[in-house]
């Protein structure tokens, strides 16, 4: 924008960028021009809000990047029609490698809906008229599932009367298979909604959906509460067993490792017939004289009553005492995992032997001494 | 200034379940709240099992509190060596005082170590416990209930501190620590008589009992 507000600064090494003549080189040189804007025309660029992008916009950045997908295939050498997102990363993480530690911060190529935030376009026509009958109440989308809700609560009261009418009423209905499901988040639903709604709209919401659920024939209204549900996936499928391989001997064995604050190890597992545990080479009663350490060794062994079966080679490095002897019971427990069966290794995850620890050293901070412990406090 | 206890685990993770005994029942023996516990714990992950917990009989939740209470600077090693001492200790008396004693007597002198630590810190437990109380200016000493944590708190501590300051400088930690424990089990010695004491202060203020509104 045109700027009316012309500052000039006057610069003692007499770098100009106008107004050289080459009369008088050096007064006119004393002046450098900055342009800058009175405080009236600055915009105030906090209050118009997150950038708004127009369909069209959108539409232009998807082609380009379908374009892009396949010369980024064309260049790898691989088939431009089955190019899906973890080739395209992968592509990427190769042609350009970055060492920031900012997973955010590299380079990205992903589809334009992930990147961009989803708006709602424009709310009214050319005549400034709104297209839905809600959009006054400022939350239409919300209002109007609401509108929607409340009309099959009363539909399927309606349905409970004729029915009563008839007396074919009956509790004993085909009740809606919930099974391990939750209702959406606040947050889900907002993304669902596209807009952003409070915490007591999503109790309201909550709440008539729970009203509506407890009436007996809500079974009519099945695929609308279903859609609201989340289904919730049993833990045990986020498991990864280690594979079991045969060694020269025929003896089955399995690889595992795990880590504790700063210790890692690696421990493979025999199916041999002793019981003799070497770590890092040397005897296990030498390595960990601490009965606490050994004890933890022998956890998942005990826990799963293989006691004497198997034949543990282990190494382990870094950490003290105790955070190695966690590292190799992860460890050890993730080798059992392929020699025992789902439900045992169901009932190992129970116990928290396959759960990673995350508790590390916390930083120290600076103005206090410790992590947490702050610095005498002093009244003058 | 909000102090809020946060833990690197997410809230959404339980706590595990390390005995044995859990997973081996069949479903017919639960009730339907056990029935929905079980169900959850199938669907939420579960916080790694701690360094000090097995699953093997000989470990024991009192006894490893006990220790974690004993422990200085993190010396568990230590902690821990001291107790196994004090419960070898108490076992060597115990068979002494059982190979002494006359034929009818032998029966009833307990020489399993655990069950005179179990024993002994169920005598020494205290029954209410006193909280100090602003009213109208005046601070009171008022009889409150304690909670089975609280409780056992208590003893353990009681007898620690006993140990520790109230004794002969030159006996061992566990020498001091098996010979008050051994009386408490008898119901005499000094934590048990501190146990009463408190239990007569909180009987001298029962007047008061009605300034508690929880």
């Amino acid at each position: 924008m045109a700027a009316n507000c012309v500052r000039f600064a006057a610069s003692l090494l007499g770098k100009g960028v106008n107004g050289a003549s080459p009369t008088n080189p050096v007064t006119l040189q004393l002046y450098r021009q900055i342009c800058g804007t009175s405080a009236l025309r600055r915009k105030n660029l906090a209050a118009a809000g997150p950038e708004k992008f127009t369909p069209e916009f959108i539409q232009k950045q998807i082609e380009e990047f379908e374009i892009g997908k396949r010369h980024l295939a064309n260049m790898m050498g691989e088939d431009p029609e089955n190019f899906n997102q973890e080739d395209i990363d992968r592509s990427i993480a190769y042609l350009f490698p970055s060492g920031l530690f900012e997973k955010k911060a590299r380079p990205l190529m992903k589809h334009p809906d992930e990147i961009f935030p989803k708006q709602r376009a424009v709310q009214w026509g050319p005549d400034g008229r709104p297209f839905h009958f809600l959009f006054y109440t400022g939350k239409q989308s919300y209002y109007s599932l609401m509108h929607e809700l409340y009309g099959k609560v009363l539909n399927i009261e309606k349905h409970q009367d004729r029915l009563r009418e008839k007396g074919l009423f009956s509790t004993e209905t085909k009740q809606i298979s919930l099974g391990t499901s939750r209702w959406l988040t606040k947050e889900e639903l907002e993304e669902l909604l596209v807009e952003t709604i409070s915490t007591h709209d999503y109790d309201r919401f909550i709440q008539l959906m729970e009203h509506m659920l407890s009436m007996a024939y809500s079974s009519l209204e099945e695929e609308f509460i279903l859609r609201h549900r989340q289904q919730l996936e049993a833990q045990t499928m986020h498991q990864v067993v280690p594979p079991l391989q045969k060694d020269d001997k025929g003896v089955d064995f399995s690889t595992a490792e795990g880590k504790r604050k700063t210790s890692k190890s690696s421990v493979v597992v025999r199916d041999c017939g002793s019981g003799s545990i070497t770590i890092n080479g040397e005897d296990y009663l030498h390595y960990f004289p601490v009965l606490q350490d050994r004890e933890q060794l022998m956890f998942p062994l005990q826990f799963t009553g293989l006691l004497g079966r198997f034949d543990l080679e282990c190494t382990v490095s870094g950490g003290g005492r105790s955070s190695q002897a966690g590292a190799l019971r992860l460890a050890i427990s993730r080798a059992l995992l392929s020699f025992v069966s789902e439900g045992e290794g169901e009932a190992m995850r129970q116990a928290g032997l396959l759960t990673l620890d995350p508790r590390v050293r916390e930083r120290k901070k600076p103005g206090q001494e410790g992590a947490r412990r702050k610095f005498t406090w002093k009244k003058r | 200034v909000l102090l809020v206890r946060w833990s690197r685990y997410n809230p959404y993770y339980l706590e595990p379940e390390v005995r044995k005994e859990a997973y081996s029942r069949p479903e017919s023996e639960l009730s339907p709240e056990e029935k929905e516990e079980r169900e959850l714990k199938t669907l939420r992950p579960i916080k790694a099992a701690p360094n000090a917990l097995t699953s093997s009989a000989f470990d024991d939740p009192v006894l490893s509190k006990f220790i974690n209470m004993m422990m200085k600077d993190g010396n568990k090693v230590l902690a821990r060596e001291i107790m196994m001492q004090t419960l070898e200790n108490i076992k060597k008396k115990q068979v002494e005082k059982y190979h002494k004693a006359a034929d009818g007597t032998k029966e009833e002198i307990e020489c399993n170590p655990y069950a005179i630590f179990h024993q002994a810190l169920e005598n020494c437990k205290p029954v209410v416990g006193l909280a100090s109380i602003q009213k109208g200016g005046k601070y009171y000493q008022v009889p409150i209930p304690l909670t089975d944590n609280r409780r056992r708190f208590f003893a353990m501590k009681w007898m620690i501190t006993e140990c520790r300051e109230n004794k002969h400088r030159r006996t061992h930690m566990y020498e001091k620590l098996s010979q008050e424990l051994l009386a408490a089990f008898e119901k005499e010695g000094n934590v048990i008589k501190k146990k009463h004491e408190l239990h007569k202060m909180a009987e001298a203020n029962r007047a008061y009992a009605h300034y508690r509104w929880w």
